[in-house]
């Protein structure tokens, strides 16, 4: 029997991930938010692995809940005077919404005109390993141009963020 | 043989080194630059030995590494080494040397002296590699190089506002002949297939008809805008606001060059068209003509050097125009050598007498005496006077012109080359004679006036090999014609005449500036000569401007036809050239920055300046774009 | 037990998307639109992630995209962050309404 992705546990994490967008979405604080996000974050590593994609899963819970969200946080309290500045107003777009369901929906008709193509999920995904020996030989130069696009962002990050010294 | 690959990589090694450095790190060690590039020339000297005995079109050594794959079609950075390249990196290496130990001297007040070098050695390794190219595509990748490098000197001194205009109207200027170029390549590149030079010569003979002469005119405009050829010349006189060592590189000997080097290249092209090489042949000897008279009024002793580059970049068209390649190739050679001494020598005069205008000058002779000598033989070069390199590769070019019975083009170069000697004579009799202007006159540093010794050699010597470097092309050489070399010599004697009687006797050298200087006593007898030397002026360069005058007419006409700059250029005479760059291309490129204002006028509505309402743009396009792709594929 | 299959994770995603971009739009604190952009992000890398492992297994170039993708939003929002910064410090505020200093 092909492996098949567990249904029960998809529909867990599917609707932790979009439990904890709506939750940013609507909160009115924005550390909440960031909690919020941090939480969506965990469920998409979590879908990951039923994806069986160990390595992303690891990598994305690392970036994104780990290093992005402790980030955001340090901005968030940077450039709050007050406490209570954290909590703002709600805000409702009309724009925003239009875009969003126009968006949304076309995809999803997209999505169920096309069904799905592959019913079952193939057998055997190759491991970690594999993953390894394709980045550092078929992708070995894009890798290698991402190292330097990480560089130049780390160099221009602390160039902006340093304090002006004019 | 594997070394040659190594000559353009020791300069790009070298700038590779120098660039992260700091400054005052990078000013320390400046001589990087100097050793790789010196590097490049022994690996050079050993290349054209490796050549030397061949005697044939052939290439002795090739190399190719594959650097992309599209669409199953290999791209290579391929190396070439057949004897134009050798005489070309020969040529290169030698100027480039001699320009960087020149540039110790000339530079070393400077605080980015080190930034200099690493440019300078850059250029210098583009240059080599645009050289050693196997194909278009390597060519055409080192000539934007060149072209940054190019924008990167004369903009060196980018805290005054001329340089850093001059670099930006040279960068725009040569970009429309590149565009020219990038069509001209992809229109090849969709005909054959391919980029190597072989690929594409191979079939030159069986393309559809037409697409020669398009490929052939489009890669002439390629090399108009680099080689400065009318009506993209404007760029070159301004782009003398860069350092002096710099210009003698890359704005007399080389990157100018390379527009030549290309059409010489890209020959066969040229002659399956036909057409495109009278073209060829008409623009240069337009070029040769306006240049010159150009040339004949300035007082800017560096723009009279490019006004002269850019006429002597015309006789070279000229003569690849004319079916003589070799003679082309050969004026490229000498001019290379003698228009760089001329500029290192203009430097030393600059740093003499602390200024580039010719009037303020006078009786240098005296105080720079290593100078004279080298300054010397490379005037006589430029007029033609034998045996000065000059008047070989001159010689040979009215040769090919007369063989091929251009009798019409035949008497414009020679009339361009009489005004050549013509305002030579002026040049020389303004700054070297006359009576001395200016306190403290030094000669150069020992660094300076070595290189010019060394070229001013070169230039004195080289004419000689004049039928060996034919038969080192694989073509049969031969002596001067005595019919053309006595025409040729007679003219430019001519021109020299009479540009002593205008600016060598005594009686006309002094002017406005040292009149109000030396006033009292003598002052009538002053502005008795002051009147003869204006006379003079009037009677002598009023043929010359009425030439000059229906020139530019000609070119307002075929550049601009709305832009009526000539009429100004009644008002002064020596300003005329100034005011047509103005008026004729300036006007044009302000026309289309002002049709670029009016749409943007329009388009600023939407730009309220709010970073959300941005966003909201760029988001709700991406969504329509969705909405688009998912509509189609329905 | 369900299966569920390519089409279920692509819905899923399409959901994430569409709240990030209204978020995008909606929210005026330029953090919680970087927060948004992430979320965006995110959806479309679990598209690459699905679709890699139900159609190309072994190739996993979905994966390696993920990969890539990441390195670029994190160099994004670590960029994003610091500009923010930069642009309290000026005007001490990081509410994208006030922003508005883009018109030449």
């Amino acid at each position: 029997m092909a492996e098949t992705v567990n249904g029960i546990a998809f529909a867990i994490l599917a609707g932790a991930a979009i439990l904890g967008a709506v939750g940013m979405l609507t909160t009115r604080n924005v550390i909440h938010a960031a909690f919020w996000l941090l939480e969506s974050m965990i469920a998409v590593g979590g879908l990951y692995l039923l994806l069986q994609a160990e390595y992303l899963a690891v990598v994305h819970v690392l970036v994104y809940a780990g290093a992005v969200s402790v980030l955001m946080l340090f901005v968030i309290m940077l450039t709050l005077r007050r406490r209570e500045d954290s909590v703002r107003p709600v805000e409702v777009s009309v724009a925003g919404a239009v875009m969003a369901f126009v968006f949304g929906g076309v995809v999803f008709a997209a999505i169920a005109a096309y069904g799905d193509r592959v019913a079952e999920m193939p057998e055997t995904a190759p491991d970690t390993a594999a993953l390894g020996e394709l980045l550092f030989t078929r992708w070995a130069l894009p890798f290698e141009v991402a190292s330097l696009v990480l560089l130049i962002a780390l160099v221009a990050a602390v160039w902006w963020s340093r304090e002006d010294k004019r | 043989m594997a070394y040659v690959a190594l000559i353009p990589l020791l300069p790009a090694i070298a700038f590779a080194v120098l660039t992260p450095l700091s400054r005052q790190m990078r000013n320390r060690v400046r001589w990087i630059g100097l050793v790789s590039v010196g590097g490049a020339l022994a690996l050079s000297l050993a290349a054209f030995a490796a050549v030397w005995p061949g005697g044939s079109e052939e290439a002795t050594y090739r190399a190719s590494l594959p650097i992309a794959q599209v669409g199953g079609v290999d791209l290579n950075l391929g190396i070439l080494l057949d004897p134009v390249a050798a005489i070309m990196l020969l040529v290169v290496t030698v100027v480039g040397t001699c320009v960087q130990v020149y540039s110790l001297g000339y530079m070393h007040r400077d605080e980015r002296v080190g930034w200099y070098f690493a440019v300078l050695s850059l250029f210098t390794a583009a240059m080599l590699a645009l050289v050693l190219a196997d194909n278009f595509l390597m060519l055409y990748m080192a000539w934007e190089v060149m072209g940054l490098c190019s924008y990167l000197l004369i903009g060196f001194w980018h805290e005054q506002e001329a340089p850093r205009k001059a670099s930006q109207k040279a960068f725009l200027t040569t970009r429309v002949g590149d565009v020219g170029f990038a069509i001209g390549l992809a229109l090849m590149y969709a005909t054959v297939g391919s980029f190597e030079y072989d690929a594409v010569f191979a079939g030159v003979g069986q393309w559809a008809p037409g697409v020669a002469t398009a490929v052939a005119l489009l890669l002439l405009i390629g090399a108009m805008g680099k080689s400065a050829q009318v009506p993209l010349h404007v760029w070159l006189p301004d782009a003398m606001a860069g350092p002096t060592p710099a210009s003698a590189l890359i704005h007399a000997a080389t990157m100018v060059a390379a527009g030549v080097y290309l059409v010489a290249r890209a020959l066969p092209i040229f002659e399956a068209s036909g057409i495109a090489l009278t073209i060829t042949m008409i623009v240069g000897v337009t070029t040769a003509l306006v240049g010159g008279v150009i040339a004949a009024v300035q007082h800017d002793i560096k723009k009279v050097l490019a006004y002269s580059t850019i006429s002597q970049l015309g006789f070279m068209f000229v003569a690849i125009g004319a079916g003589g390649a070799i003679a082309g190739m050969f004026h490229l050679v000498t001019h290379a050598f003698f228009k760089s001494l001329l500029f290192l020598g203009a430097g030393v005069i600059i740093h003499a007498a602390h200024t580039q205008d010719m009037r303020e000058m006078g009786g240098l002779s005296k105080h720079l005496p290593w100078t004279t000598w080298t300054f010397g033989a490379g005037a006589l070069a430029l007029a033609g006077i034998a045996p000065f390199s000059g008047f070989w590769s001159k010689d040979e070019i009215l040769y090919a012109l007369y063989k091929g019975e251009h009798y019409v083009v035949l008497a414009l170069a020679a009339a361009a080359a009489f005004v050549t000697a013509f305002y030579v004579a002026r040049l020389w009799f303004r700054v070297f004679t006359g009576p001395v202007q200016t306190d403290h006159l030094k000669e150069g540093h020992a660094e300076m006036i070595g290189p010019m010794v060394l070229l001013a050699g070169i230039t004195a010597t080289l004419g000689f090999s004049a039928p060996f470097f034919s038969e080192f092309l694989g073509h049969a050489g031969h002596w001067p014609d005595p019919l053309i070399a006595g025409g040729s010599t007679a003219v430019a004697l001519g021109g020299l005449a009479l540009g002593y009687w205008a600016y060598g006797r005594r009686t006309v050298v002094l002017n406005t500036r040292s009149l109000k200087e030396r006033a009292g006593y003598a002052y009538d007898a002053l502005a008795k000569k002051l009147y003869f030397d204006l006379t003079y002026e009037y009677f002598l360069i009023k043929p010359f401007m009425s030439v000059t005058e229906s020139l530019y007419r000609f070119d307002v006409k075929a550049v601009d036809g709305v832009v009526n700059g000539a009429a100004k250029a009644w008002n002064g005479l020596t300003a005329v050239s100034a005011r047509f760059d103005l008026a004729v291309v300036d006007g044009a490129v302000n026309g289309l920055a002002g049709s670029a204002r009016a749409a943007g006028r329009t388009l600023r509505k939407i730009q309220v300046g709010r970073v959300q309402t941005y966003q909201r743009y760029i988001l709700g396009a991406v969504v329509l774009l969705m909405v688009w792709i998912v509509v189609k594929g329905a | 037990m369900m299966q569920v299959g390519p089409s279920a994770f692509m819905a899923l995603a399409a959901v994430l998307f569409s709240l990030g971009l209204y978020g995008a739009v909606a929210r005026k604190s330029a953090v919680m639109v970087l927060m948004s952009l992430e979320l965006m992000a995110v959806a479309v890398s679990l598209n690459m992630v699905a679709l890699s492992r139900f159609v190309t297994p072994t190739e996993m170039t979905g994966q390696v995209f993920t990969i890539f993708t990441m390195v670029v939003s994190a160099a994004e929002i670590g960029l994003g962050l610091a500009l923010v910064l930069a642009i309290y410090r000026q005007t001490r505020s990081i509410e994208l309404t006030r922003m508005d200093t883009l018109k030449g």
